[in-house]
């Protein structure tokens, strides 16, 4: 949209949620959430299944009323100013049905003369959505034709028709097939290389990790933790490695093992396999495999468990459940 | 800010016109319209009947199903209108955007309006082409009763939307539309006579002026018992318009609460 028709933005972050709840009778799907995601963030949103991470993209997109608290988008409160603070948003929400009787081209018409779009901007805008989400070939379809992939990706071009400055995403990959969830994860990355702002919800921290440069994680309708991937991937301090050795060790070997410094825990995984609770980060990895040699452990492969990232996902939701 | 709204209004109008001139449901009814009309013009000459020579008694014979495609057009035309965008899960890409809930319902209602109103005036046209082929002449209350027809349509149509806001199933609403108009308000009317009350409020007894107003009724019983109870013109317009009005206003202020959560 041309800055000029754009509404004023009274000092307002793209995203601030402040002390948001929702109650769905005496089940509380979300505490008091406060977030604030600045212009030019693609943050990823995370949090398993139930952590409330649909709700609050539902409350910011207007669909349900919050409970208690705020959200506003560029300053204004959705709730108060709902068509004006959704001037500049673009939004995804799993995955919407169309009208089958339209086709990609006319449902985007219905959406930029919604939007109050002028004519030969919806017609340019149309082609090149479509062309960027890959669906140029069956613009003039009927979308009752279409699979849920390619819904999918008519959703994500109908987010991007107006060319928004806030992009929310309600776990855009959800339910598609490997190629899909590839396609729709690069199609992000070079959203968030246009340098938009992105709020993206999703229970895949992969898909994260690759497409976000922020974290917000979620459990039980509670905000555990939020930084930038970066900072989480390398600040954990604890990892778990599998090392496999080319025979069994003995006993006198396995405490060899366990006395070696920064090897918090072992786990035999059976057939030579041990999976290793490690503290430190690279350089105390590289001293735990020198140490293991040095024994005479005959080691054969020495890998991470997934990402230091990962564990502290892990870790996180695993304490939150507890408590 | 209004003219926005306005034509946001238009704009959501003539995207379900088109849903409805693509849909089925309209190639069905133009069916049932046919086959009606089809009807009453082929039947008596089957029979050896001779047409009505008078053009008001001629076009009655067509006044007495208007109603009943007044419900239909109510039913296929505005009865889902609001419960589907949640069931069918098209809110989820239709309401993020920035558009007011009662601007979509107003938009929707204009639709349904303007689709049912074709179907009306239709009949209506193919009526009074064939009492002027019949009869050699048209007058003035057939035009009253399709004015009369077209209010009952917008009351209907007003209700439709009330039961559309409120209900979770498309299935549900559609039925209980349907049922409550051929079924509910007469068995109420009816028992309401009974009690010595006049049903004038009922609005199924109301839509007795669109064939009342070109053939008045004639008494089947001792005292009028098997003639049912029709309010005057002015009362019934006045029906019309209570239930099209509430229950339009209810429709936009029970979408304009009701959540997409499922």
């Amino acid at each position: 949209m041309p800055p000029a028709n754009r509404p004023p933005s009274p000092n307002g972050a793209p995203v601030h949620l402040a002390a948001l709840g929702k109650d769905y009778g005496r089940f509380t799907a979300l505490k008091a959430l406060d977030l604030t995601v600045q212009e030019g963030t693609s943050l990823g949103f995370l949090g398993p299944n139930g952590a409330g991470k649909s709700t609050t993209i539902k409350i910011m997109t207007r669909l349900i009323r919050p409970s208690r608290g705020q959200a506003t988008l560029f300053g204004l409160d959705v709730q108060r100013e709902p068509t004006r603070a959704l001037t500049r948003v673009g939004a995804v929400i799993e995955t919407p049905e169309f009208y089958g009787y339209l086709t990609p081209l006319e449902t985007l018409a219905y959406v930029g003369r919604l939007r109050r779009m002028a004519r030969k901007d919806i017609t340019a805008r149309s082609e090149a959505v479509l062309k960027e989400v890959r669906l140029g070939e069956w613009a003039g379809h009927r979308i009752q034709e279409f699979s849920k992939g390619m819904k999918q990706r008519l959703a994500i071009a109908q987010a991007l028709l107006h060319e928004p400055d806030l992009l929310v995403l309600d776990e855009p990959t959800s339910g598609l097939d490997p190629r899909g969830m590839a396609e729709i994860r690069d199609l992000i990355k070079s959203i968030k290389g246009k340098g938009r702002t992105i709020f993206m919800s999703s229970h895949l921290l992969g898909e994260v990790q690759e497409a976000c440069d922020e974290v917000a994680l979620l459990n039980h309708g509670e905000l555990l933790l939020q930084g930038s991937v970066r900072d989480l991937s390398r600040g954990s301090g604890r990892s778990t490695f599998q090392a496999t050795f080319l025979r069994p060790p003995t006993e006198t070997e396995l405490a060899a093992l366990s006395g070696i410094a920064g090897i918090d825990e072992i786990t035999p995984q059976g057939d030579g396999v041990f999976d290793l609770k490690i503290s430190g980060g690279e350089e105390a990895q590289a001293a735990i495999l020198e140490a293991m040699v040095r024994q005479g452990l005959r080691v054969t492969s020495f890998r991470p468990l997934g990402s230091p990232l990962e564990q502290l996902y892990l870790d996180r939701i695993k304490e939150s459940d507890r408590i | 800010m209004m003219k926005d709204a306005f034509a946001q209004t238009l704009t959501v109008a003539s995207y379900e016109v088109r849903k409805y001139l693509r849909g089925r449901r309209l190639i069905g009814m133009l069916v049932l319209l046919a086959l009606i009309i089809g009807l009453i013009l082929g039947v008596p000459p089957a029979l050896g009947v001779k047409y009505a020579s008078q053009p008001n008694v001629f076009v009655s014979t067509f006044a007495g199903f208007a109603s009943l495609l007044v419900v239909l057009g109510g039913v296929l035309f505005a009865a889902d209108a609001l419960v589907s965008e949640h069931e069918k899960r098209t809110g989820y890409f239709l309401f993020p955007n920035p558009v007011r809930r009662e601007v979509l319902v107003l938009g929707k209602l204009v639709a349904s309006l303007v689709t049912s109103s074709m179907i009306i005036s239709l009949y209506y046209l193919a009526a009074t082409v064939a009492a002027v082929a019949v009869t050699g002449a048209t007058t003035w209350e057939i035009g009253l009763s399709y004015a009369y027809a077209l209010a009952y349509m917008a009351a209907v149509v007003g209700v439709a939307y009330l039961i559309s806001a409120i209900f979770k199933s498309t299935v549900a609403a559609t039925v209980l539309t349907f049922f409550l108009f051929t079924l509910i308000f007469a068995i109420v009317g009816s028992l309401l006579n009974l009690g010595k009350v006049a049903p004038w409020f009922i609005p199924t007894s109301a839509a007795g002026i669109i064939g009342d107003v070109l053939a008045p009724p004639t008494f089947g019983g001792p005292g009028g018992a098997f003639a049912s109870f029709v309010p005057d013109a002015t009362t019934s317009l006045l029906v019309f318009a209570a239930y099209f009005i509430a229950g339009s206003v209810l429709a936009i202020l029970l979408f304009r609460r009701r959540e997409l959560s499922t």
